[in-house]
């Protein structure tokens, strides 16, 4: 029986994967022909989908973007048996935009049934917790901690550091709680891992777990990602029957138990401390730190928290050893990072790559320029608290340490392209006007300051007083980095002025009052 | 003991001393708004910014643990500083920040004069505005008659929700929306359900919370502010009374760590409108059914009259719950000069000072002991209607430490968890016989406290549940060398000072129960009631009635002749509360009309009756009582009492009734003639009262 697949990725289902699926198998029954269906994640080549694949005894062939109208002539050309057709690429791996990445949380991605063991096993899966399964604690500790993963969440935090803190702990109850609340615009490779592989979560969640003693782990996710939300359910069910989740794992005597709990639809939730008052049943709002979460997180419980991708490294870590995770990068950034290429841009999508690789070659090399056909004007990297970049910048290597010495952050790998047509100080409105209404409330600085960050750029962009109105923006957001109790408020300055500093023509406007009167 | 630098000198501090802390102890003043030391640290206004070495931003001071920093790499303290330009500039931004918002109304706001927004302003706040769009504005709240809200004025620092949840216990308070959306509100806009609730008008940094019943009364530098002694419950609450010529315009609490931390009831804040009504301002008599006005000189001749022509065990004597000391005295001392034995102190009837010392009817481990204690048992006591304040360091016990907690009495909400055993003396029994699963964790408990309240011992058995509960305290191990568990929890602030001074019935004396039996068959012809409002008037019979008080309540109803006599905070005098604390109450305004301070109304008593009282001043009167009860010289001092006294009690265990326990307040605001006089308070208990009704319905 072929075996043909076709993404249930978020993504896919938008541009149409479910009708091509429905196509496919009336097709096939129309004709009499056997097929397998299985679905899988997105291989992250978004705009090839839907792309569908063949399995053939010369390996995967890919299709794609198919149309439902599209599939009678997939079938008349034979496509089950990987014959040519227009929408053919030919072996997926081939393709490259897939061949120059290096995928290694994402290997199995678009490539397994996302909810089968079989698969996800067939296919390495399960491989790391094997291993971390006959070592002492502290040795998967230093196993990460070797490998030089950082926190990819977007802060870079030592993940080998945190865990230590929390195995040191003493405590009768301690937590594993995976940060899937990917509010950044512009992000989306949180959601592909979770909606086309999450048993490799899980797996790193479980690892994590028994690194530290944890027995309770918790994975919060976004209301806005109900696709994910079920997979991460159905892998988790099927987890605890194969005895991978649950007590006594794999008569190891460890347990370790996985709930999945759904946000409400607050992007400071994003925030760990947020993210525990929403998990312990309270309103999103920020806790101050210290006391850390590794020593007093959910429920006062010493707790890993960690991005949906730090826990994804985690099975290669341990299967591959940290000197293989290790070589990858540069500097203090060690491993791959799954970059997401969203806005103007042609080929978006997910690349997977070392540290290291520079803006230009991702907007370019991957993304071949923008969706419009202008010139690249500005690129926002990690998420709408990051900096606009100018061309100038696009040289820049991708490394943690960098960007941060030129004003910039590498945050969560998003990157948002704009053409020549961007107007930069709407964009520095709205940065304040996302802070203004994604702010939790609790800080001073945060929550006066960026409502009437907006109303000075309102009146920078009128044309009213612009030096005067220039400063007081400048001390407006010097008070909102200095001041506020979290990220989110500290941060919201680095789009505005990253803005007013590259791109200052945008903030010399004529006065409208003249040109009213 | 880490050792920190603040601007430039040393010092050594405690673990887990925050920065801010450590400032002030350095000398160093850290403007803040929603820091509060009693609070959960909530990190949120930012004001408090300091500059630690070697972090590139300003850091909030409050939120962060000297145990936080790192030493330097030699080992050097770790350094901070309060007073740099990049200090000065942050705060500034903050404070710029907090008055875009803030309305410039400081001259309507019953806050001025007294708030910290008005006060940082003047330090980090600059003469004009930057910002010139529209302030930001809210509507105001219902959140209940005692606090008034001005929402506008918020500034969002959460003290009021972390009070009312943590101290509190009831989740009323809460914020809503996000951002600069983010308002303080009750669910629905509903009452706020906490006897404690008042203190979150202190609590407010600025002006929105202020006091309903003060609103636009007063203005802080007009006030005349005495510190002095609550009488609203047994706790002896620290306050501040603020008057203005004659008039107590206000009630605040003071802050005294071992007694009420920093809180009062509502009722001991908002109860002063109570001092106002209902006063007696002149003597009365009784004359053909009716009460007259009356000279003191006729008065005191009625009363002279009366009590020549009746034979001394045919007068009884009875004292109420608000007396000071002196007064009880003065009172005693008179009635031993004339020969009556029939004195009570205790209007409620309970058998307490009878046996076991002073040791058998004070709360021995103190009310700051109950922060040492690891398991409570609560018999037949309601403590949040009966002594909030106290109820919240029961609270505070449970929710930092998990103490377990069990009642036997009413199963009311306490505002913390306990397991309930039993609603009357049977559940008593069972534990004292070693039964149940509590008595283990009295057992295992290093610091086991047994609270008995006034309504368990104020029954007819009362002296064998006393006695009973007393026999539990040794059984589990409360009475040992260090520490005294057994702790009787009064209602009445007159009544531990009443059995210091043996305000009790002679050898063959009549108690209060005896008296008032007494007076209905007619073996009784005289009573004299020293501010004793709370017993049975109609079984007073045809006795011939005295009433010596403040109020025209139930004792002036009945009384043939009226003396009017000082409230608490119109007369300097002494309380001890419940834990035997002697604490002294000053005058803060004066007694209305021709009303006196009562131990002045008993010596002028005394020389008409030719029993003159040895004394002419209070400094004399004083100086005889500590001749009698010397610990009560030891003013603010927690005396211990002589454990050993508490075997004498335990022996006399004896059967009870099996009648369940019931608290003697059944309407927290009207508990005594000051509260029942207080049309704050009357609207309070029928909120409360409607709220239970909407409730059952």
């Amino acid at each position: 029986m072929t075996r043909v697949f076709v993404p249930r990725d978020s993504a896919a289902l938008s541009v149409g994967a479910d009708e091509v699926a429905i196509a496919i198998a009336a097709e096939a029954k129309k004709r009499g022909l056997k097929i397998d269906l299985v679905r899988t994640g997105s291989r992250g080549l978004l705009w090839l989908e839907p792309l569908i694949e063949v399995e053939t005894p010369k390996g995967r062939i890919a299709y794609g973007p198919v149309q439902p109208e599209d599939v009678t002539s997939l079938f008349d050309a034979n496509f089950l048996s990987g014959a040519r057709h227009a929408l053919s690429h030919g072996h997926p791996d081939d393709i490259p935009y897939l061949k120059r990445q290096e995928r290694v949380t994402f290997a199995r991605i678009g490539v397994i049934d996302p909810v089968s063991i079989a698969d996800f096993t067939a296919h390495g899966g399960y491989e790391g917790l094997r291993k971390a399964l006959e070592m002492k604690p502290l040795e998967i500790v230093t196993a990460i901690t070797e490998s030089g993963l950082r926190g990819r969440g977007g802060a870079g935090f030592p993940a080998g550091i945190k865990w230590k803190t929390v195995h040191d702990a003493e405590a009768d109850q301690k937590y594993i709680c995976c940060n899937a609340d990917e509010g950044d615009s512009g992000t989306f490779a949180d959601r592909m891992l979770m909606e086309g592989d999450p048993l490799t979560l899980v797996e790193g969640m479980t690892i994590a777990a028994i690194a530290t003693g944890a027995t309770q782990g918790y994975i919060y996710v976004r209301s806005e990602y109900p696709h994910a939300i079920a997979t991460l359910k159905r892998a988790i069910a099927n987890a605890v029957e194969a005895n991978y989740l649950g007590n006594d794992i794999r008569g190891s005597g460890k347990s370790f138990w996985l709930t999945v709990r759904t946000g409400a639809g607050a992007y400071i939730c994003g925030e760990e401390t947020a993210m525990l008052e929403s998990l312990e049943g309270k309103r999103g709002m920020v806790r101050p730190k210290p006391p850390i979460p590794a020593l007093q997180g959910l429920f006062g419980k010493p707790t890993v928290i960690n991005n949906v991708l730090t826990f994804g490294a985690a099975p290669q870590v341990l299967a591959r050893g940290a000197q293989y995770y290790k070589d990858f990068g540069m500097g203090r950034s060690r491993g791959t990072q799954a970059f997401q290429l969203a806005g103007n841009i042609r080929h978006g999508g997910l690349v997977e790559k070392a540290f290291g690789i520079t803006l230009r070659e991702l907007i370019y090399d991957f993304g071949g320029g923008t969706q419009s056909g202008r010139p690249v004007r500005a690129v926002q990297v990690g998420g709408p608290l990051g900096s606009y970049l100018p061309e100038a910048q696009f040289d820049l290597p991708m490394d943690y340490e960098t960007f941060a010495a030129n004003a910039a952050m590498v945050g969560h790998g998003g990157i948002v392209v704009f053409d020549d047509t961007v107007d930069m100080a709407k964009q520095a409105r709205f940065a304040m006007e996302f802070c203004a209404i994604e702010s939790c409330g609790k800080c001073t600085p945060c929550r006066i300051g960026a409502i009437r960050g907006i109303e000075v750029i309102d009146r920078i962009i009128a044309g009213i007083e612009r030096d005067k109105n220039l400063l007081l923006l400048d001390d407006l957001c010097q008070t909102m980095v200095d001041g506020s109790l979290c990220a989110m408020g500290g941060l919201t300055p680095m789009p505005v002025q990253s803005a007013v500093k590259h791109f200052p023509g945008d903030f010399d406007r004529p006065a409208k009052l003249e040109a009213a009167e | 003991m880490p050792k920190i630098k603040i601007d430039g000198s040393e010092i050594e501090v405690e673990n887990g001393t925050t920065l801010l802390q450590a400032c002030e102890i350095a000398g160093a003043e850290v403007p803040r708004f929603c820091y509060h030391e009693r609070l959960s640290i909530a990190g949120n206004c930012r004001m408090c910014l300091v500059e630690v070495k070697g972090t590139p931003k300003p850091q909030a001071s409050c939120a962060m643990s000297v145990n936080d920093l790192r030493p330097g790499p030699n080992g050097e303290p770790p350094e901070v500083f309060t007073r740099t330009p990049q200090v000065k500039k942050a705060r500034e931004g903050v404070m710029e920040f907090l008055l875009i918002n803030h309305p410039l109304d400081c001259p309507i706001c019953d806050q001025g004069g007294e708030c910290d927004l008005q006060d940082q302003a003047m330090a980090y706040g600059i003469d004009r505005n930057r910002f010139h769009e529209n302030k930001r504005a809210v509507e105001d709240k219902y959140i209940g008659p005692l606090v008034k809200t001005s929402m506008n004025r918020c500034i969002q620092c959460t003290r009021c929700v972390r009070f009312t949840t943590e101290v509190g216990g009831v989740e009323d308070l809460g914020a809503i929306g996000r951002g600069e959306d983010m308002e303080i509100t009750t669910y629905l806009e509903r009452a706020m359900t906490s006897e404690l609730q008042g203190n979150v008008i202190d609590l407010c940094p600025v002006g929105a919370l202020t006091s309903k019943p003060y609103e636009f009364k007063a203005r802080p530098w007009e006030l005349r502010k005495t510190e002095t002694i609550d009488v609203m419950d047994a706790v002896g609450s620290n306050i501040r009374v603020d008057a203005r010529g004659r008039e107590v315009m206000r009630i605040l609490p003071r802050s005294n760590d071992d007694v009420n931390e920093e809180w009062i009831t509502d009722k001991s804040r908002f109860v002063w409108d109570g001092l106002k009504s209902q006063r007696l301002d002149r003597p009365y008599i009784r004359e053909m059914g009716k009460l007259r006005p009356a000279t003191w000189n006729e008065a005191f001749a009625r009363i002279a009259e009366q009590i020549k022509a009746t034979a001394p065990d045919r007068i009884g004597v009875l004292m109420g719950d608000l007396n000071s000391v002196e007064e009880m005295y003065s009172l005693k001392t008179l009635a031993t000069q004339l020969g009556i034995g029939n004195v009570d102190c205790r209007q409620d009837g309970s058998p307490l000072g009878e046996a076991g010392g002073r040791a058998g009817y004070i709360f021995n481990p103190g009310i700051a002991g109950i922060e040492r204690a690891d398991a409570i048992l609560l018999i037949g006591t309601n403590p949040r209607m009966e002594a909030a304040v106290l109820n919240a360091r029961i609270r505070k016990a449970w929710r930092n430490r998990a103490v377990p907690i069990g009642v036997i009495g009413e199963h009311a909400d306490l505002t913390y968890r306990y397991s309930y055993l039993g609603a009357g003396p049977d559940t008593l029994v069972e534990l004292v016989e070693g039964r149940g699963d509590f008595i283990e964790k009295l057992k295992n408990a290093k610091a086991p406290l047994i609270i008995v309240g006034a309504g368990a011992i104020s029954r007819p058995d009362g002296k064998a549940v006393l006695a009973n509960a007393a026999k539990l305290a040794q059984a589990c191990g409360a009475i040992k060398d260090g520490w005294n568990g057994f702790a009787v929890l009064h209602t009445a602030a007159a009544r531990v000072g009443g059995l210091d001074i043996c305000a009790l019935p002679a050898q063959g004396g009549r108690s209060t129960r005896e008296i008032l039996a007494g007076a209905s068959s007619g073996d009784i012809d005289f009573v004299y009631l020293l501010g004793a409002d709370e017993i049975d008037m109609a079984s007073l019979g045809r006795a011939f009635v005295v009433y010596q008080g403040t109020h025209g309540d139930a004792g002036a109803h009945r009384a043939d002749v009226i003396l009017p006599g000082a409230a608490y905070t119109e007369k300097s005098g002494t309380f001890v509360n419940t834990e035997g604390r002697a604490q002294l109450a000053y005058r803060a305004a004066f007694p209305p009309g021709e009303a006196r301070e009562d131990w002045a109304i008993l010596r002028a008593l005394s020389e008409l009756l030719g029993k003159k009282l040895p004394w002419d001043s209070l400094d004399q009167l004083r100086a005889e009582l500590y001749k009698v009860a010397p610990h009560l010289a030891r003013i603010n001092q927690l005396v211990p009492a002589d454990a050993a006294g508490l075997q004498e009690l335990a022996d006399r265990a004896g059967a009870m009734a099996s009648d369940a326990f019931h608290s003697p307040v059944r309407d927290f605001y009207l508990t005594n003639p000051i509260t029942r006089a207080s049309f704050t308070m009357a609207e309070c208990s029928a909120l409360r009262h409607r709220t239970r009704l909407q409730a059952a319905e």
